[in-house]
């Protein structure tokens, strides 16, 4: 090993960005989920309604995903 | 679920179908006239991927809301995973492919997924989903 080169990182850094692609939507889609649960048990008689109302919730998070794991076409 | 939401979720679809549609289209133009051949299948690739992954979003909410609740978080979470494993794989078979144009299979892809937002909002917006249902 070099000296001078002791704390060396190898592998792509891709990786990391896939990963972080990952956790953000990851947490957002748990959030809007947790909290759609806590309102049915609230208010079952809206369980429709807060359904639908998710479906949005999970669209935008997931749109998130799907470009950030796009990404490396165009910076890969 | 409701005929409301029926429709609603319908309603998504045809219409996410046809801005898709129109965005390959327009971004296989583009794209021919920008890359050639790959730039016109990789805008054709991109806007697939988009409604593909999209719609099976809203394709897992609408079944799902037929089944009982915990029914319905399995098939929405479920699917949700399945379908981001999926996006990986087919982002890692394409991404070394000789017959594909990075930058506009890119902007394909992420004008049909802010389009399809775009068209399920609107859609949410002007629906009336009933408090009770039929």
């Amino acid at each position: 090993m070099d000296v001078t080169n002791i704390a060396e990182l190898s592998g792509n850094l891709a990786v990391i960005g896939y990963g972080l692609a990952a956790v953000g939507p990851g947490i957002g889609v748990g959030l809007v989920v947790s909290k759609t649960i806590e309102s049915i048990a609230r208010q079952p008689e809206l369980a429709a309604k807060l359904q639908v109302t998710m479906w949005l919730g999970i669209a935008f998070t997931e749109a998130l995903a799907l470009i950030g794991l796009a990404t490396p076409f165009i910076f890969g | 679920m409701s005929k409301a939401i029926n429709g609603l979720f319908r309603r998504v679809l045809i219409q996410g179908s046809l801005l898709t549609a129109t965005i390959a289209i327009i971004g296989g133009g583009i794209g021919f006239a920008v890359a050639g051949q790959p730039g016109l299948i990789s805008a054709l690739i991109g806007a697939a991927l988009a409604l593909g992954f999209v719609s099976l979003t809203a394709l897992s909410v609408w079944l799902g809301g037929k089944l009982p609740l915990g029914g319905f978080f399995g098939l929405v979470l479920g699917g949700w995973i399945v379908k981001l494993v999926a996006f990986i794989l087919v982002i890692g078979a394409l991404k070394g492919a000789d017959f594909i144009n990075g930058p506009v299979l890119f902007f394909t892809l992420v004008a049909s997924i802010l389009g399809t937002l775009a068209v399920d909002s609107l859609a949410f917006l002007k629906a009336r989903i009933p408090v009770v249902g039929d």
